[in-house]
C-alpha cells in the first residue's frame, strides 16, 4: 500500500473524528484517489468527504499484500514414537467428555505402550491440564519434545502450578475407592464379576447412591471381563446397569485401540 | 436446516402458480427468529408450535389465526397479520410478538396451518388495519407496539424467498417487485443521507455510542428490504469502542456503506455481473427456486473449509468449497436459529462430485443441487503460495470492496514476525488471528510435518477485513477442522 494513500487516510480518519462541521475534508494528492473523488461533483464538504472515504477504504481493503518472509522456527527433537490413531483420539475426546475416570488410563496406556499423541489431542491435554501436576506431567511424557516446544512457544499452553509431581503418582494410576465387600471383584474372572453384579441389580441391592463405587469397579477391573459386562447389562432394565455397560464397553473400546492385548 | 431450501417448481400450471405464490409468501424459519424479542422467546414459543396445543386453527394469503391453550381458563385467541406483519393476542405478555404468535408463525412455516376462511373477527381486524394504513400519510401500517421491523434482515445474504405480498398475476408480480425496488432505492437515498449526517458531526459524536442510533438506521433498512446492509449496520454498532483503532475501522465500513448504496442507486446503469452483485450486497432477495433454475456449475467440489459466527440472533454456518476442474471457490450458506441445527451434511476435507449453483452475479454464494457420487476423503489440496494467495484476494476485493470473506488453501508455516505470529513462505508472510488452541494445533502439525523433511504446512485461511483467520489444517494422512464452531448450547445437536 503506498504511504501516500495511508498519511491521506490517517488525515481522513482525524477529520471525520472531527466532523465536516468543523474542519473541512483534506484534499488527496493527485493521482487516481483523487481523480475518483474529483469524479463525483459533490455539493458539500460531507459528501465529498464520504466520497473519499469509500474510495480509500476500497483502494486500502484491495491492496491486500503479503509482509516480508519470516524465519523459520526451529523445530523440536524428532520423536521416532508412532502417533496413536485417529480413532484413540477420538475415544479419548469421548472420554473427556462422558466417563472422564477413564482418562488417567488412556493417557499411561499411550505411554506404556511406546505411542505418542498427535497435535490436535496434545494441545487440548496441555490446555486441560494446567493446574494438575500429576497429569501434566503424563501428557509431557506422552507428547514427547513436542511438549515442551509447544509451551516454550506459546505459554498460554504451560503449566498454572508450581507444584511438581512424584514419579510414583506420574507412573501410576491412581486408587480409587470400592467398597469393601466388592473389592474382590477387581481381580475376578469375567463370570463371577458379571453374576455378582448382576445379582445385586436383580435384588435392588445396587442403586444410585452405588454409582460411584460401581463406576470405580469398571474403571479399574481386568479388562478380560469388559466384553462381558457390556453385554451382559447392556440389555438391562435399570438404568445404573445400562450407564456401567456404557462404561464397560468404552475401556474396552480404549485399550484395543491402543493395542492391549484383552 | 440444510443450506438448500424450496425446490424449483412448475409455475407453468394453475396449480403449480398457487403453490409458486405459497411458496413466495410463506416466511422462513429464519424470519420467525428475526421478528422474535429474544431467542428465549422462539424457545418458548417451539414449545407451544404443536397442532394438538391448538383449536379453529386456520390461515389464509393474508392472515394466521387460531386459539392456544395456555395457562389461563380461557385459550388465547392469536391472529398474526403475515403479509403487513402484525399480530393479536389475548394473552397478557407484554412482549410483542408473544409466543402465541410466534408459535402459529413457527406452525405455519412447517406446514402446520390449515387453509381456510377467516373468521369475521379476524376478517374485521384485517380490515381495520388496512383502513388505518390507507389514511396514514406515512404509510405506517400499525399502531405503537404492534408491529416490529418487518423480518428478513437475518444473515449477510438472508435464506429468505418471502416477497412483498401475495400477488396474484403476472402483473401483480411485476408491480410487486417494482415497488419493492422503489422501497429499496427509498432505504439507499435515506443510508446516504444518514452517513452523510455521520460525516458532518463527526464519529466523535455520543450519539454514535448509543446502540439506538445505529438500530434504528438498521430497522429503516430491513423496512426497505435492504437486509444485508442492515446486518451490516447492526455488527458495525459492535465496533463502537471496541478497540483503540475504533474510529478508523468504523470509518472504514462507513465509506464501504456508501459505495453499495451509492452503486445501488445507479443500478441500472451497472453492468449486469456487478449490478447484481451490488444487488445481493444490498440485501435484494433472490428465490431458491430461481437460483436453482440456473445453470449449474458442475464439478468435484473440495470442501476446504468450516467458518461459524453469530449474527445478531443466529448462527450462520459457511462452508468452502473449492472445485478441483476449474479452480473456483463457491461458498454453502446455513443458518440456524436458537437450537436448530446447522448443515453437517459435509465434511471438511471430503470431496463431492456435484452441482452448484451460484446466485446472480458470479457469486460465492451458492445452493448445492444433484450429487453425483457420496463425499469421498480427500488430502491433498491444491495449494498456493502467500503471493499468490494475496493476489487472489485483492482481486476478488477490487472487484467487490464490500466482500467480508474470502479464502485461500496456502503452503506455508507459522513463524514470529515483529512479535506477532505469521503463516510465511519465501513469497511473504501473512499475520494470524488466532486463538491458543488453533496456533497450538498450527505449531505441533508443523513440528509433526518437519519431523518428515517437509517444511510447509497446507491449510485454508480465511482472509477478512479484521484479519486472517486459520480453519483447516491438511495433513496428510487427515484433515484438521480448526474454524469457529458454534456454541453448542445456542445452536441444537443435529
Amino acid at each position: 500500500m503506498s504511504s501516500d494513500l495511508e498519511i491521506y487516510w490517517r488525515e481522513l480518519v482525524t477529520a471525520a473524528l472531527l466532523g465536516t462541521d468543523r474542519r473541512q475534508p483534506p484534499v488527496a494528492s493527485p493521482g487516481p484517489v483523487a481523480d475518483l473523488i474529483d469524479d463525483a461533483v459533490r455539493p458539500d464538504h460531507a459528501s465529498r468527504m464520504l466520497a473519499a472515504v469509500g474510495s480509500v477504504a476500497a483502494a486500502r481493503r484491495a491492496a491486500f499484500v503479503a509482509g516480508p518472509p519470516a524465519g523459520q522456527l526451529q523445530v523440536p527433537e524428532p520423536d521416532e514414537r508412532p502417533s496413536c490413531s485417529a480413532a484413540a483420539v477420538a475415544t479419548w475426546r469421548t472420554i473427556v467428555a462422558e466417563w472422564p475416570v477413564l482418562e488417567d488410563e488412556w493417557v499411561l496406556t499411550v505411554i506404556q505402550r511406546g505411542m505418542r499423541v498427535p497435535p490436535d489431542a496434545l494441545v487440548e491435554q496441555l490446555q486441560r491440564h494446567r493446574r494438575d501436576a500429576t497429569r501434566r506431567a503424563r501428557v509431557a511424557i506422552a507428547g514427547g519434545p513436542l511438549a515442551g516446544w509447544l509451551t516454550d512457544h506459546l505459554p498460554a499452553l504451560g503449566p498454572t502450578t508450581r507444584a511438581t509431581a512424584s514419579a510414583e503418582d506420574v507412573a501410576n494410576l491412581p486408587e480409587l475407592p470400592v467398597s469393601p465387600e466388592l473389592t474382590y471383584l477387581l481381580t475376578a474372572d469375567a463370570h463371577t464379576f458379571v453374576r455378582r453384579l448382576a445379582h445385586g441389580f436383580d435384588n435392588g441391592e445396587f442403586r444410585a447412591p452405588h454409582r460411584a463405587v460401581l463406576v470405580n469397579l469398571f474403571a479399574r477391573c481386568r479388562p478380560e471381563v469388559l466384553a462381558n459386562a457390556a453385554s451382559s447389562f447392556g440389555s438391562a432394565n435399570v438404568g445404573l446397569a445400562l450407564a456401567l455397560a456404557d462404561l464397560a464397553g468404552l475401556r474396552h473400546r480404549m485399550l484395543s485401540e491402543l493395542g492391549v492385548a484383552i | 436446516m440444510t443450506p438448500d431450501g424450496i425446490g424449483a417448481g412448475d409455475v407453468g400450471t394453475s396449480d403449480g402458480y398457487r403453490e409458486f405464490v405459497a411458496e413466495l409468501t410463506r416466511w422462513t424459519l429464519e424470519q420467525v427468529a428475526a421478528v422474535a424479542p429474544s431467542p428465549r422467546s422462539v424457545a418458548a414459543a417451539e414449545s407451544l408450535a404443536e397442532p394438538n396445543r391448538w383449536s379453529a386453527l386456520g390461515g389464509d394469503q393474508r392472515a394466521l389465526w387460531g386459539r392456544c391453550r395456555g395457562s389461563g381458563a380461557e385459550p388465547y385467541d392469536t391472529v398474526v397479520d403475515h403479509v403487513e406483519v402484525a399480530w393479536r393476542c389475548t394473552c397478557p405478555s407484554r412482549k410483542r410478538p408473544c409466543k402465541h404468535a410466534l408459535a402459529l408463525l413457527l406452525l405455519w412455516v412447517r406446514g402446520g396451518v390449515p387453509d381456510s376462511a377467516p373468521p369475521e373477527s379476524v376478517e374485521s381486524w384485517i380490515d381495520r388495519r388496512d383502513r388505518t394504513a390507507a389514511g396514514m400519510a406515512s404509510g405506517s401500517d400499525a399502531g405503537p407496539g404492534e408491529s416490529p421491523p418487518p423480518p428478513g434482515a437475518i444473515g449477510d445474504e438472508p435464506p429468505t424467498d418471502r416477497d412483498e405480498s401475495p400477488p396474484t398475476d403476472r402483473d401483480d408480480l411485476d408491480r410487486s417487485r417494482d415497488e419493492r425496488v422503489a422501497r429499496m432505492m427509498e432505504g439507499l437515498v435515506a443510508l446516504d443521507r444518514w452517513l452523510e449526517d455521520r460525516m458532518r458531526t463527526g464519529l466523535a459524536d455520543p450519539e454514535l455510542a448509543r446502540y439506538a442510533t445505529w438500530d434504528q438506521l438498521a430497522a429503516r433498512l430491513v423496512d426497505a428490504r435492504a437486509g444485508s446492509l442492515a446486518n451490516r449496520v447492526r455488527r458495525l454498532a459492535g465496533l463502537v469502542g471496541a478497540s483503540p483503532d475504533w474510529h478508523a475501522e468504523v470509518l472504514a465500513e462507513l465509506g464501504l456503506l456508501h459505495l453499495i448504496a451509492e452503486a445501488g442507486r445507479r443500478l441500472p446503469d451497472l453492468p449486469g455481473q456487478l449490478a447484481d452483485a451490488v444487488a445481493t450486497a444490498s440485501g435484494w432477495q433472490v428465490r431458491h427456486a430461481d437460483v436453482l433454475g440456473g445453470v449449474p456449475d458442475t464439478d468435484e467440489w473440495f470442501v476446504a473449509g468450516r467458518s461459524d459466527t453469530r449474527e445478531d440472533r443466529i448462527e450462520v454456518r459457511r462452508l468452502w468449497l473449492r472445485g478441483l476442474q476449474s479452480g473456483r471457490w463457491a461458498m454453502l450458506l446455513s443458518f440456524a436459529a436458537y437450537q436448530q441445527s446447522l448443515d453437517d451434511s459435509l465434511t471438511v476435507g471430503t470431496v463431492v462430485h456435484a452441482d452448484l449453483h451460484r446466485y446472480p452475479g458470479g457469486s460465492l454464494r451458492a445452493l448445492a443441487g444433484r450429487r453425483y457420487a457420496d463425499p469421498l476423503l480427500f488430502t491433498t489440496p491444491v495449494a498456493v503460495t502467500i503471493a499468490e494467495a494475496c493476489d487472489e484476494i485483492g482481486r476478488a476485493v477490487a472487484a467487490e470492496p464490500w466482500l467480508e470473506r474470502y479464502p485461500s488453501t496456502v503452503a506455508a508455516t507459522p513463524s514470529v514476525l515483529d512479535r506477532r505470529w505469521v503463516i510465511t513462505d519465501s513469497t511473504g508472510s501473512l499475520p494470524l488471528q488466532v486463538d491458543d488452541r488453533v496456533l497450538g494445533t498450527l505449531l505441533a502439525s508443523y513440528a509433526g510435518i518437519a519431523a518428515s523433511g517437509q517444511m510447509l504446512v497446507d491449510m485454508t485461511i480465511e482472509w477478512t477485513p479484521w484479519g486472517v483467520r486459520l480453519l483447516t489444517i491438511h495433513l496428510p494422512d487427515r484433515t484438521l477442522d480448526l474454524g469457529p464452531r458454534a456454541d453448542s448450547s445456542f445452536v441444537g445437536v443435529s
